[in-house]
C-alpha cells in the first residue's frame, strides 16, 4: 500500500486522475422516466479522499454504481485509472471492478458460506491468482485490518465491526486503484464506526484513492472534500479543513 | 477462474443443503440405477440363453416348415418330413446323424395316483440321447413301450421318477396305456434351442412305437411315418457346406415339399441363427424397457433444474458480490454448471452399484448368471453428468444474467 506515496492533498494537475467523470448522465425507465443522474461531472485526483453527501434518492447511489462499472451512464463519460468504465464490455468492466476496484458496502456483502480469507482473496480467485498465492495476499490483508487471528472464522462468526473489517481487507486484496464505500458505517455502532473511519483514514494517509457515500456529516468531515449532491446535480464541492 | 474453485464452491453449496442436495440426487440415482439394471439383467438374460445353446449344438441345422408370411413357430408345424426324407438328408455329405422330432398328443401323465395335466411328450429315436445328457439310467430302446422323462417331470411328483418307474400316459380318446421309465435326462440332442428354455416337464419315446403320425410319401409311394421337425446334426467344419445342400434337398426333391402348403417355406436353420434371432429380441426388449429408465433419467434432471433455479434465487445476493468483486457472467456460469454437474455425477456415482446390486438380485431371481454391460455402464455414467450439466445450464444462465446492482439490494 506504501507504494504509491501521494500525501493526501495531492491534487496536482499534471499527474492522471484516478477517476474522471465527465458530462454523466442516468436515466431510468421505471413506469415513468426518471433522471438519476443530470450532466455531472467530477474529478477525483490519486490519493484524495472525496465523500460524496446526498439526501436519499439524489443519485449518488447511482454515481457511485457507475464509477463502480457496476453499471452503464446514458451519456457522458467515466474513467477508473485511465481505463474508460462507460464503454468497456461486460466482460472489461467485470475485470476493472476486480482489479482496480475494491467495493466496501453499507451491509459488508460477505460470502456467508466462506472463510474470512476466502472472502478477502475471492476477486483474486477471479483474477485468476493460484490458491496459494491468493490466501497468502488475503491473509495479508486481514493482518492489516488486525484481523489476523479471525482468518478461518465464517462471517456469521464475526461481529459487524469484524465483518466490516473483513470488507476492507476484500477491497484492498488486490491492491485496487481506487477504493468504494458506500455507507461504510452505517450497519455498525458508532464505536466501531470511528474503527472503520480510522482504518480509511491510514489508508488515505498511505496513499490509497477513496470515494465516499454518506449521509452523515462527521463521516463527510473525515474528507478532504465533500461532494453535496442533490437531484441528480452536483450541487457544491466543499473542501474540509485539514485536521 | 479455475476449475476447482468453481468445484470448491459448488462443494460447499451441495454441503450447505444436504437434505435437498440428496433428495435431488435420488432422482438421478434411481434413474441412472434403473438403467443399469435393466441393461445389466438384459446382458445376463442374453449371454444365459447363448451359453444354453451353447457350442454343442454349433453343427445343429434344425429343419422345419415355416408359413412364409410368418417368422415365429406360434402355428403347428404340420408333419410332412417323412422317413424317406430323413433317409436321404442323412445321404448328405457332412451329415453325421438326422433326428426326427414329433409331438405325441397326451392329455395327462400318470404316476400311482398322482397326475401331471400339460406334459409335452416328443417323439424321437434313441440318437437324440446321448449319455452325457443321462442323469440316472439309460435310454429307451426303439420298440419298447419306454421312455425317458428330463429332471424337471422326474421331480413333479410325490414321489421322484426313477428308472424303473411306472408311469400311465392317458390319450386325448381316453385310452390308457403303461409305460417304463428307463432314464432321467437334462436334455437331448437335437431340440430347438427355444424349447430350453421353458423348462416345463418333458417326456420322450422312441417313434416306435409311440409316433403315429403318417402320411404316404409321395417318393416312396407308401404310408410312413412323417415329422414335423428334424434336426440334422453335421460334421461342425463344413456347417455351411451341407446347410447349403439340405436347403438345395428341401427346395426340390423332398417329400416335404410336395406335401406342404405352397406358401410354407422350408427352412434348415443352424443354431447360430436361433442366436443371432434371439439376441435380437432381446436386445429390443431390453432397449425397450432401458429406455423406460432413462424416462426417470430425465425426471431426475428436471429434479436438478428445479433445485438450482431455487438456488439461484436464494443466492441472487452471492451472485451480486461476486460480480461486484470481479466475476464475469462466464464465472457465475460456470459455477452454477459445476454445481450441477456435481449433482448429477454423485447420482451417477451412486447409481451405478445400485443399479448392478439390483441387477445382480434380478438376475439371482431369475436364475441366470449375472453378466455386466460394461458400454452401459459408461453410458449411464456419461448420461448422469451430461444430464446434471444440461440441467444446470439454464439456472445457469440465469444466474449469470442477474444485474450486479438489484443483486446487492437482494435481501
Amino acid at each position: 500500500m506504501s507504494e504509491t506515496a501521494a500525501t493526501a492533498t495531492a491534487a496536482s494537475d499534471d499527474a492522471e486522475p484516478t477517476v474522471v467523470v465527465e458530462a454523466v448522465s442516468k436515466h431510468y425507465t421505471v413506469g415513468s422516466r426518471v433522471t438519476a443522474l443530470d450532466g455531472v461531472s467530477l474529478t477525483l485526483p490519486t490519493g484524495s479522499y472525496t465523500a460524496i453527501m446526498g439526501p436519499s434518492g439524489s443519485g449518488k447511489s447511482s454515481l457511485l454504481n457507475l464509477i463502480g462499472g457496476l453499471d452503464t451512464p446514458s451519456s457522458g463519460h467515466v474513467a477508473v485509472d485511465g481505463k474508460p468504465v462507460s464503454t468497456a464490455s461486460e466482460d472489461e468492466r467485470a475485470a476493472i471492478r476486480g482489479t482496480d476496484i475494491g467495493f466496501v458496502f453499507q451491509t459488508f456483502n460477505l460470502m456467508p458460506r466462506l472463510t474470512a480469507v476466502e472472502n478477502v482473496a475471492l476477486p483474486l480467485v477471479f483474477d485468476g491468482w493460484s490458491r496459494t498465492e491468493r490466501l497468502d495476499r488475503a491473509t495479508d490483508r486481514l493482518e492489516a485490518v488486525g484481523l489476523a487471528n479471525r482468518t478461518d472464522h465464517v462471517p456469521s462468526e464475526l461481529s459487524g465491526g469484524q465483518r466490516q473489517r473483513v470488507a476492507i481487507a476484500r477491497a484492498l486484496a488486490p491492491d485496487p486503484a481506487l477504493i468504494l464505500a458506500d455507507e461504510p458505517t452505517g450497519n455498525v455502532d458508532t464505536d466501531t464506526g470511528a474503527t472503520v473511519l480510522d482504518i480509511f483514514d491510514e489508508l488515505h494517509a498511505a496513499g490509497n484513492t477513496i470515494l465516499l457515500v454518506t449521509h452523515e456529516r462527521h463521516v463527510a468531515e473525515r474528507a478532504d472534500q465533500i461532494v453535496h449532491i442533490t437531484d441528480g446535480e452536483i450541487g457544491s464541492i466543499e473542501a474540509t479543513g485539514e485536521a | 477462474m479455475d476449475g476447482r474453485e468453481g468445484l470448491r464452491i459448488a462443494v460447499r453449496s451441495v454441503r450447505a443443503h444436504k437434505l435437498r442436495s440428496a433428495l435431488t440426487v435420488v432422482g438421478i440415482v434411481i434413474g441412472i440405477a434403473s438403467v443399469i439394471t435393466f441393461a445389466t439383467f438384459g446382458a445376463s438374460v442374453q449371454a444365459e440363453i447363448i451359453g444354453d445353446i451353447g457350442d454343442s449344438n454349433a453343427g445343429n441345422i434344425y429343419v422345419f416348415g415355416t408359413p412364409s408370411d410368418d417368422e415365429g413357430f406360434d402355428r403347428v408345424l404340420q408333419p410332412v418330413f417323412t422317413e424317406a426324407d430323413l433317409a436321404a438328408i442323412s445321404e448328405i455329405d457332412g451329415v453325421t446323424a438326422v433326428l426326427p422330432r414329433g409331438s405325441i398328443q397326451v392329455s395327462s401323465i400318470r404316476a400311482g395316483n398322482q397326475t401331471l395335466a400339460r406334459s409335452q411328450v416328443t417323439a424321437t429315436t434313441p440318437e437324440s440321447i446321448t449319455t452325457g445328457s443321462i442323469v440316472a439310467g439309460r435310454s429307451f430302446t426303439s420298440g419298447e413301450r419306454e421312455v425317458v422323462v428330463n429332471e424337471r417331470l422326474a421331480t413333479g411328483f410325490s414321489k421322484n421318477l426313477t428308472a424303473g418307474s411306472t408311469l400311465t400316459l392317458r390319450y386325448p380318446d381316453g385310452e390308457e396305456r403303461p409305460v417304463t421309465v428307463t432314464g432321467v435326462v437334462n436334455g437331448t440332442r437335437g431340440e430347438l434351442p427355444v424349447s430350453n428354455f421353458a423348462r416345463q416337464p418333458r417326456l420322450f419315446a422312441p417313434v416306435d412305437p409311440f409316433y403315429e403320425a403318417v402320411v404316404e410319401s409321395p417318393s416312396a409311394g407308401v404310408r410312413q411315418r412323417a415329422y414335423p421337425q428334424v434336426t440334422v446334426v453335421t460334421d461342425p467344419r463344413q456347417t455351411a457346406e451341407t446347410r447349403k445342400a439340405i436347403e438345395d434337398y428341401l427346395a426340390d426333391d423332398a417329400d416335404a415339399r410336395q406335401l406342404s402348403a405352397s406358401d410354407t417355406e422350408l427352412v434348415a436353420r443352424s443354431g447360430s441363427d436361433f442366436i443371432d434371432e434371439i439376441s435380437d429380441v432381446i436386445e429390443r426388449i431390453t432397449r425397450f424397457v432401458t429406455g423406460i429408465g432413462v424416462i426417470s433419467l430425465v425426471v431426475g434432471a428436471i429434479g436438478i433444474a428445479n433445485v438450482m433455479l431455487v438456488s439461484v434465487t436464494e443466492r441472487t445476493r452471492e451472485i451480486g458480490i461476486m460480480k461486484a468483486v470481479g466475476a464475469r457472467n462466464r464465472d457465475i456460469m460456470s459455477i452454477f454448471v459445476i454445481e450441477a454437474a456435481l449433482l448429477g455425477t454423485l447420482g451417477s456415482l451412486l447409481g451405478v452399484p445400485l443399479g448392478l446390486l439390483v441387477g445382480r438380485g434380478a438376475a439371482a431371481y431369475a436364475d441366470v448368471t449375472f453378466a455386466l454391460a460394461p458400454d452401459w455402464i459408461a453410458l449411464a455414467v456419461g448420461v448422469g453428468v451430461v444430464v446434471g450439466i444440461v440441467a444446470g445450464l439454464y439456472p445457469a444462465w440465469r444466474a449469470a444474467r442477474i444485474d450486479p446492482i438489484d443483486a446487492l439490494r437482494h435481501e
